[in-house]
């Protein structure tokens, strides 16, 4: 009893977290790389409209994603543009981009209002499903968890165990240091801020066309620039990410499940608590430790009016 | 790359022949003629009395939000709260109206004031202790309070607040006469005295700012902490005063919101105004002065938007495009020049 009531619990969390996990990754490579975008939750908007509306159109949500993931590519290289080109205030082109994101999938997603999609075939009697002991778990996933946990441990490996990781994590801490090895910043910062932007558009993708297989004005609900506030509570670390995205994503079973069950609290009550759990553990986790040293340095000069 | 916010001047309302073309682009691409669009939008926002009113109406939150970004940011703190300290303002607020419902003007208006005020702080302070005290970054911090400030808010109209005679709408009692800002009117243009309030309080910070001691003790703290430290600034008291100052500005926006405009408690209370005072506050180069036109701009571009949406058929999405395009280019002009100048 107790066990099915876990398991149901850590798949609602893992489903919910899936999109949250893919931003934080998405953010993480960015500011890793030493640039801040807070345009996130603009990205996933368009990602998640351009891949809904693809879905729609072709009935492939395989091909959902791809177009959700350009979409934020582009909508990202607008941030390059204005931050690595110009030198605009990163945090404030970062909040133009969301505007934008806002604005473009509300105006081009009027008409995918109400519209259904099939999304993908459910897993509960592939193979997977067939395992013995946690098969019936692993069934109940969605392909877009799989490709988050592949994701993850991809940017992990790359940037703790590859040489351009090395160089990626380099720009982040220190530019002079990256022109010593003969590195141009910036070009790594563009690869930082498009590679963000391909991972957050594919995070609202996964939002729209596997999770909620609808398409809603604003159905992001804060969930990008949540991530971006998960990504320090992560420590700018793609291994931490999965802890992290897992805690917000049990956060919001739990609301959504004591919902369900007719607790007395309310449920705006409880809504609180995809953002107060975070906000919890970040300063546990701030408490005792050296602070700003998991920090990109080159971020810390952004923070303190910088650009 | 080592620019500091406001060092490009960003000249207000934009008589940059540049400035609207990703604008046309946007409207051209989607078949509307845009030179008639843009004749709409000022007629929209400032064609009548009427439309001026709506505009300033519009202003007023968004510049009580866009000084409660600027204050911190001239300490060198990055606030995104403004949104949730509105919110919660305004909640604070109409406990005292829930309380003292039928009280005389003289009574229930200033304590509702001073709830909102302490409201506002204590969504501000919050941030500001953390970031002082522990060194949690107060973006991020502000940004997890927005929605917790805006829940709360649901939770109290949904649930406790909510009145039985609203036939299941969640909102509050209607606010009383006396509980609202006085209205102030010259000719056919009327606003309330939250207006004046907003105007002052940016003349008197730009004062302050420019021209006192605790103006260059901001601007030590954010261009250099150890020398401010070794003057004896203590970083901890600036910061959570500052920030609670600030959010203490934003919950005015939330009582003129919620009283003047809505006259109920209810879930929606801003527009995001607590972003677009963001916006307007970075366009101004954190400049108090400069907030006040680029405030009334927005006001006016959102109060256009409404009007598109009636006569033009256009969805208020547009607004926000276009606002977003609007920022896009005084930032990135601005950043131009700024570097063709220092090329020079």
């Amino acid at each position: 009893m107790t066990a099915t009531l876990v398991s149901n619990l850590l798949s609602i969390a893992l489903l919910t977290s899936t999109p949250v996990l893919l931003a934080m990754l998405g953010e993480t490579l960015t500011e890793r790389t030493g640039v801040i975008n807070l345009g996130v939750e603009g990205q996933m908007l368009v990602g998640a409209a351009a891949g809904f509306a693809a879905t729609h159109a072709s009935g492939n949500p395989w091909l959902g994603l791809l177009v959700g993931a350009l979409a934020g590519t582009l909508l990202s290289s607008i941030h390059a543009l204005l931050c690595l080109a110009l030198g605009v205030n990163q945090i404030a082109s970062g909040l133009a981009i969301l505007f934008l994101g806002n604005g473009l999938s509300s105006f081009y997603g009027t008409s995918l209002v109400g519209q259904q999609i099939d999304g993908f075939h459910s897993m509960a009697h592939g193979w997977l499903a067939l395992l013995p002991g946690i098969g019936p778990f692993l069934g109940q996933l969605t392909p877009t968890v799989y490709l988050a946990a592949f994701l993850l441990i991809a940017s992990g490996i790359f940037l703790y165990r590859t040489q351009w990781g090395l160089v990626w994590r380099a720009a982040g801490e220190s530019a002079d240091a990256l022109r010593m090895l003969g590195k141009r910043p910036v070009a790594l910062r563009l690869a930082g801020v498009l590679v963000g932007g391909l991972l957050t558009g594919l995070a609202g993708a996964a939002l729209s066309v596997d999770y909620t297989r609808t398409w809603v004005e604003q159905m992001t609900a804060g969930r990008g620039l949540l991530a971006v506030g998960l990504v320090i509570v992560a420590r700018w670390n793609p291994w931490l990410a999965l802890p992290v995205a897992l805690i917000y994503g049990l956060a919001e079973a739990l609301s959504l499940r004591l919902q369900s069950a007719g607790a007395d609290l309310s449920p705006y009550l409880l809504g609180t608590l995809p953002y107060l759990v975070p906000l919890i553990v970040l300063l546990l986790t701030y408490r005792g430790s050296q602070r700003a040293n998991a920090m990109p340095q080159e971020l810390a000069g952004v923070f303190r009016g910088m650009a | 790359m080592g620019r500091k916010p406001g060092a490009a001047p960003v000249r207000a309302g934009g008589r940059d022949s540049r400035l609207p073309a990703p604008c046309i682009c946007f409207f051209y691409f989607n078949g509307y003629a845009p030179l008639e669009i843009f004749r709409q939008i000022a007629l929209g926002a400032f064609g009548n009395a009427f439309s001026t009113n709506t505009t300033l109406a519009k202003s007023i939150p968004i510049l009580f939000c866009a000084l409660a970004t600027a204050l911190p940011a001239r300490m060198g703190l990055v606030s995104v709260g403004a949104e949730g300290q509105l919110y919660f303002g305004a909640l604070a607020g109409t406990a005292a109206v829930l309380s003292l419902t039928t009280a005389p003007f003289w009574q229930l208006f200033p304590a509702t004031l001073a709830l909102t005020l302490m409201g506002g702080a204590l969504w501000g302070a919050i941030p500001g202790i953390l970031r002082a005290g522990l060194g949690v970054n107060e973006t991020i911090v502000t940004i997890l309070m927005n929605y917790i400030g805006i829940q709360l808010v649901e939770y109290a109209v949904y649930g406790p607040w909510k009145d039985a005679g609203n036939l299941g709408w969640p909102a509050t009692i209607a606010f009383p006469q006396a509980a609202k800002f006085p209205t102030i009117a010259v000719g056919a243009f009327s606003s309330n005295w939250a207006l004046v309030l907003a105007v002052v309080l940016a003349l008197g910070l730009h004062l302050l700012v420019e021209r006192s001691r605790w103006g260059t003790a901001l601007a030590l703290l954010r261009s250099n902490p150890r020398v401010a430290r070794m003057a004896g600034l203590s970083y901890v008291t600036h910061a959570i005063a500052v920030m609670a100052l600030a959010g203490s500005f934003a919950g005015l926006a939330g009582l003129v919101q919620t009283a003047n405009v809505q006259n109920h408690l209810q879930p929606d209370i801003s527009s995001g105004y607590g972003y677009v005072g963001f916006l307007v506050a970075w366009l101004a180069g954190q400049n108090f002065l400069r907030i006040i036109p680029l405030a009334l701009l927005m006001g006016g571009l959102l109060s256009a938007g409404d009007a598109l949406q009636l006569f033009a058929q256009l969805p208020f999405a547009n607004t926000v495009v276009m606002q977003a395009l609007l920022f896009i280019s005084v930032l990135g002009v601005g950043a131009w020049r700024e570097k063709r100048r220092s090329a020079t």
